[in-house]
């Protein structure tokens, strides 16, 4: 049996500062190759539970926890988090102060030289890992000259070029207009199809990544409430009125459909995915009004 | 041609001694060089704009120096040698990336990593740090910040930008280590880097720095070669 990508046992973590446990009695194994959506309200514990992942927490933060932490079978107790970091990238919320270079081919190229990669290898992944988000023969160019978009997309890429098995993403699009958002999944979800890298996204707003995400988590008061397979997850996330609202609304349409006519839909990936469905039931607009709401 | 970065903080080290030593027309002849490489690597506003800075700042120290009573030769040549001193860190910094700089700082001159990596983080940070202070400033007058009053007045209230804009900054800070820390930064940083060639114009130029260096030593004995300088 393969690995989990990324395994909690039992895991508890308190910050020094805190008075209660972020995290509680968290058991969960991310499917490898999967990409998996952390939702949850603010303050419930995804970005703890992302830098846990990482190792940047206790190891690096500081904190008292219990349980273990692995990442592709291996525990993170004892290890460096540059050295985890090479098999799990992180991108924090924030990623304009996590570009510590002056040029985009430096920023790329930064751990891989603090990794002692060769200079003609670090070359060719430098220019790969660029022309992966969309920003070829881009190397010399200083980071003021990118755009906020085209930074996020270099954060990105300075994650790709050391090729780590599992990503984790911290809220990639809180700053981003509705199209930047959208252009950002479509370019993960390529990286996703093409490399088979695991990620793990932390993302309020679901309706940017329906056409891709296949698993969810979902967390509440620091604890994990449910996860699994969209399929089987979205049904119970519905049933608990505290955490509908993190549902799309196309999601919560169908499940709303399903509570009142008692039929099961697919899962919807777009507008257009449910409004294909509903015409081959013979559900017009009129037709679900008249059965579920008259 | 293209000098190491190393040649060139040795330069700029030794051009900060021969504004003493040297002779007050070779001193200018240095600054003249100075302008036409400046002019000569970018000739953009910014340049410009470098290059008159500091001209009003010599022009402001030679006017204090001549309203604290020095003779007016005294205060020109205080001025001179200032914006040679001043014009060789502009040189340094136009023609070497400040990586370089700070990897030779670190390979060469043994300076802590930590350190020279400094280097590099102000200049990136820099940009930011302005973008921070007009959000900082926008976002407390719409709160009522006013900065009108006479100059103490004025700077009291700064105080209600600056504790927002500090602590903005330390944020930052704490990401930028994190992310510095996820990316493997330590003593591997400037070792693993490519290595900058030393070339013969490295040479040549090291020799040129050495014999200037050694003026105060030959120009008593070859007074004919003194009198070139």
């Amino acid at each position: 049996m393969t690995n989990p990508a990324v395994s909690f046992a039992h895991y508890y973590f308190q910050y020094s500062s805190g008075r209660v446990p972020a995290l509680k009695d968290i058991c969960l194994d991310i499917v490898p190759g999967s990409f998996t959506v952390l939702l949850g309200p603010s303050g419930a514990g995804k970005t703890t539970l992302c830098k846990s992942m990482t190792g940047i927490l206790p190891y690096y933060q500081g904190g008292s926890y219990a349980g273990d932490v692995r990442v592709l079978g291996e525990s993170t107790k004892g290890r460096k988090v540059s050295d985890l970091a090479m098999r799990i990238g992180f991108m924090m919320e924030d990623y304009e102060s996590q570009l510590v270079s002056l040029t985009a081919g430096e920023e790329v190229a930064f751990a891989l030289v603090n990794h002692g990669f060769p200079p003609g290898e670090t070359e060719d992944r430098v220019r790969r890992a660029l022309a992966e988000v969309g920003l070829p023969g881009r190397e010399n160019y200083q980071l003021d000259e990118l755009s906020g978009g085209q930074r996020q997309r270099l954060a990105l890429a300075s994650l790709l070029a050391v090729r780590p098995e599992v990503i984790v993403l911290d809220e990639p699009v809180s700053a981003m207009d509705p199209d930047g958002a959208e252009s950002l999944y479509k370019l993960i979800h390529e990286i996703h199809e093409e490399h088979g890298t695991t990620f793990v996204v932390v993302e309020h707003r679901v309706e940017f990544v329906l056409p891709y995400v296949t698993d969810l988590v979902a967390v509440k008061d620091g604890r994990i409430a449910v996860a699994g397979p969209c399929g089987d997850v979205v049904p119970a996330l519905y049933a608990d009125p505290a955490l509908r609202p993190l549902l799309p609304d196309l999601w919560q349409i169908r499940c709303g459909l399903e509570a009142r006519t008692g039929q099961s839909f697919r899962l919807w990936r777009s507008v257009a995915g449910a409004v294909d469905e509903l015409r081959e039931r013979g559900m017009g607009p009129l037709a679900v009004r008249k059965e579920g709401n008259p | 041609m293209k000098l190491n970065a190393f040649t060139w903080i040795i330069i700029t080290l030794a051009v900060t001694a021969w504004v003493f030593i040297l002779p007050v027309k070779t001193v200018a002849c240095l600054l003249v060089l100075q302008l036409i490489l400046l002019l000569y690597i970018k000739r953009s506003k910014t340049m410009l704009a470098a290059i008159g800075g500091l001209g009003v700042f010599t022009g402001m120290m030679i006017a204090l120096q001549l309203l604290f009573g020095s003779p007016l030769d005294v205060a020109l040549f205080g001025g001179l040698r200032m914006l040679v001193m001043t014009l060789a860190f502009l040189c340094m910094l136009a023609t070497t990336k400040i990586q370089s700089i700070a990897k030779a700082l670190v390979e060469r001159f043994h300076m802590p990593v930590e350190y020279a990596f400094m280097l590099t983080t102000a200049l990136r940070f820099v940009p930011n740090f302005l973008e921070d202070s007009t959000v900082t400033l926008d976002a407390q007058s719409c709160r009522g910040y006013s900065n009108r009053g006479n100059a103490l007045k004025r700077l009291w209230s700064y105080l209600i930008v600056i504790r927002p804009l500090v602590m903005r900054a330390v944020a930052k800070s704490e990401t930028l280590a994190l992310s510095m820390e996820l990316r493997g930064f330590g003593a591997n940083t400037y070792g693993n880097m490519p290595k900058d060639p030393f070339t013969a114009a490295d040479l040549v130029a090291l020799a040129i720095v050495l014999f200037l260096s050694a003026y105060p030593l030959w120009s008593r004995h070859v007074p004919a070669l003194a009198g070139f300088f």
